[in-house]
């Protein structure tokens, strides 16, 4: 499965959402990186054809998704940011419901949705109500459903926002799971989810896809490096106004600093192994202290 | 299967439920009152009501069932007269005037004619069967047709309400209506047209308010982005979706209808059904010559297309907004608002009125009008007009809602 993107642009009024994308995606798993506004979620409609792009085109297998029209949706599963659902209906009935919208047949669907209970964790919840259920469960019945169709295409639109820690790891394991022979594109602020998950990184930022590659391919290829240095207390707002510091953690006799410089901050200084959330940090700037990230 | 939830989603709803038990409940109320305001006087000159008296008024009225012809005018005549000189009917005491009441029940529809053929056209008068002698009753068909002629030559009648072929239509209409009339007990379909137009109503709103959901839940519970990235979700999910609705309209208006007519019928009974309308006061005027089994089915499928162009309003205009809230007013504006404007009461305004929507569920009341339109030189009343131009624009709404709703763009 391949997916070409030329051009993709999308214009709000006053804001361009989407900024001229050009990218090329096979199978395996895309992680999209970028923080708040960066344009994921517009980017990931126009691939599930919810908006028309402004400009541009989305090619499958060379053919315009627009024009393969239910063709192209027959092999696409969307777990969108804002999961809605019908409120009263039972976990099953919804399930059913997806299934029927996407052309599967009842027996089909019956045995599908059953499999994918199972595999989400939610057999005994099959007969609940949709709002009754907590915002993991619920999170589990929109990947449940994204997969009815076993899609070819699976976009993921922030799958881990608003999970606690431990419903994360679960999530991630679960789509690493799921992610066998398709191409899954799945959009995070989160740098954590993308590490383990995640075979191609997308850093994405004002509608631009400004860099990509393997996690190795991106830590090579930014320009810095990182730095360990135990310092006075009085001292850190110097060395804060100085470099960018991705992590402070106070100790008794004064704190301990995770700096990111070209060069070596200071003779005291130990060079450090460079993770993601450094370059996330590098790139996206202050933005990247993001508390959701426990992990 | 896809039908099969999208009813669901419409009657899992909370509200939906609520919906569908006031219309239940109504129609409960409105059976059970019209049982309840039915009374009798008995021999003894008390009065009784409810569910009793049902049959005591229906043998009393079969007796003078059969063809109304000038024989059996002047025997009410006759009758009248009698019951009039009797001394209960003189006396100053009201128990015994209710004891001379008593014996005219069984004539009392026919006695309800006679002050309409022998009065003013526009004016009820009760006293005016009092008046008679059996000699008149030859008198009694023309009569409708003379008062009729009277009343269209009045200035203050009904002279510049008309053209002169309006006019002609009406006196042909009036002379065609095939006499004498077949009279029999009837009280069934009374009662049944009496609140025919009040349960469609009532229905018209539940259905506005059962489907304004259809379209617009999608978007308000955001489940539009999974419906539109759906293989059938630009599609065939849509067209369900119609379909949906529609069913909803014709499950749900047949079964209050049905119900409410099976409640009447069963408690009032069936006889009358080959009646002429003309052959009861409230439908002495109708220039339609049609019978209560007639008139019935009319109401019937007048109804049905009513709620069945509502809803379609309510379900293009939830498609079109995305939104349920000014939809579900639809049918309240189209059945209030005509009825305010009717109050004004300006006669080109009500042949505007005559063929708005609300017209279609209570079709009891067009049949009584003299709405008539002039289209290609024939003379129509509102009944043809209101059904052909509903049947097209709801054909026209089928379409219209589907291309509505397969356009969006899911941007939230
Ligand atoms: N429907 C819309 N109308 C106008 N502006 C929008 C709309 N959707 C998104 N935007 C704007 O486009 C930009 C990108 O938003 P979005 O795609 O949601 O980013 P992300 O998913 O990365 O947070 C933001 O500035 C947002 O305000
Ligand atoms: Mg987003």
């Amino acid at each position: 499965m391949e997916l070409e993107i030329i051009n993709l642009t999308k214009e709000f009024k006053e804001i361009i959402a989407v900024d001229h994308i050009n990218l090329s995606m096979k199978n395996g798993v895309y992680g999209l990186l970028g923080v708040n506004g960066a344009g994921k979620t517009t980017f990931m409609r126009m691939l599930c054809t919810l908006i028309r792009p402004s400009v541009g085109k989305i090619l499958c297998e060379g053919k315009d998704i627009f024009e393969m029209d239910g063709e192209y949706r027959k092999i696409l599963g969307y777990l969108p940011q804002e999961f809605g659902f019908y409120p009263d209906f039972t976990v099953q009935d919804y399930l059913m419901y997806v299934a029927s919208i996407k052309g599967i047949r009842q027996t089909a669907a019956k045995k599908r949705t059953k499999i994918l209970l199972q595999q989400v964790g939610l057999s005994k919840v099959q007969n609940r109500k949709m709002k009754k259920l907590s915002g993991g469960m619920k999170r589990r019945v929109g990947i449940a459903q994204a997969m009815l169709n076993n899609p070819k295409i699976l976009i993921l639109d922030e799958p881990t926002a608003g999970l606690d820690p431990s419903e994360r790891i679960r999530f991630r394991n679960l789509i690493s799971e799921l992610s066998q022979d398709r191409l899954v594109l799945l959009s995070t602020h989160i740098v954590s989810d993308i590490e383990y998950i995640a075979n191609q990184i997308l850093l994405m930022q004002n509608g631009k896809i400004f860099h990509s590659g393997t996690q190795e391919e991106i830590l090579n290829e930014v320009p810095i490096r990182v730095w360990r240095l135990d310092v006075r207390k009085s001292e850190v707002e110097h060395w804060q106004a100085m470099y960018k510091v991705a992590n402070l953690k106070t100790m008794p006799q004064g704190a301990e600093l995770r700096i990111l410089s070209e060069q070596c901050p200071d003779t005291n200084a130990k060079e450090e192994e460079l993770t993601l959330e450094d370059v996330f940090l590098y790139y996206f700037g202050e933005k990247a202290g993001n508390n959701d990230d426990v992990l | 299967m896809m039908m099969y939830y999208e009813i669901k989603k419409i009657f899992v709803k909370r509200g939906n439920r609520v919906a569908l038990a006031v219309l239940a409940f109504a129609i409960i109320v409105i059976v059970y009152s019209l049982v309840s305001q039915t009374y009798w006087v008995n021999e003894n000159g008390e009065m009784e009501t409810g569910f009793g008296t049902i049959r005591k008024i229906k043998e009393a009225k079969q007796e003078w069932s059969g063809s109304l012809t000038e024989n059996q005018i002047a025997r009410v005549i006759e009758e009248k007269n009698r019951i009039n000189a009797t001394p209960q009917h003189q006396s100053e005491d009201m128990r015994q005037q209710e004891i001379a009441y008593s014996w005219t029940q069984g004539f009392q529809d026919i006695t309800y004619l006679l002050n309409y053929a022998y009065g003013d056209f526009q004016t009820w008068d009760y006293t005016v069967a009092d008046s008679l002698t059996p000699d008149m009753a030859s008198d009694f068909y023309p009569n409708r047709m003379k008062s009729l002629k009277k009343w269209l030559e009045e200035e203050e009648g009904g002279a510049n309400l008309f053209t002169d072929k309006e006019k002609a239509f009406l006196m042909e209409q009036y002379e065609n209506l095939e006499t004498p009339f077949f009279y029999e007990y009837q009280e069934g379909w009374k009662n049944l047209f009496q609140w025919a137009s009040g349960i469609a109503m009532i229905t018209a709103l539940v259905l506005g308010f059962l489907c304004a959901g259809i379209f617009a839940d999608e978007f308000r519970q955001k489940a539009s982005a999974i419906f539109y990235s759906s293989y059938h979700g630009r599609g065939k999910a849509i067209w369900t979706k119609v379909t949906a609705g529609l069913l909803t309209v014709t499950v749900v208006y047949w079964a209050a209808m049905l119900a409410y007519s099976a409640a009447v019928l069963g408690i009032f009974g069936i006889e009358g059904s080959n009646c002429p309308i003309q052959s009861t006061m409230a439908g002495w005027k109708s220039f339609y010559q049609i019978t209560n089994g007639q008139e019935y089915l009319m109401i019937l499928f007048g109804g049905y297309l009513g709620c069945l162009f509502m809803t379609g309003a309510v379900m293009l205009v939830s498609a079109a907004a995305k939104s349920s809230l000014l939809a579900v007013t639809i049918p309240f504006l189209m059945i209030i608002l005509p009825s305010l404007l009717m109050s004004m009461n300006s006669p080109t305004l009500n042949k505007i009125l005559g063929l708005l929507p609300d017209q279609l569920l209570q079709i009891s009341s067009v049949v009584k009008y003299f709405n008539l339109y002039e289209i290609g030189g024939e003379i129509f009343g509102a009944v043809p007009i209101l059904a052909a131009v509903y049947l097209l624009l709801t054909f026209i709404l089928i379409p219209m809602m589907y291309f509505t709703y397969k356009k969006h763009q899911v941007t939230r």
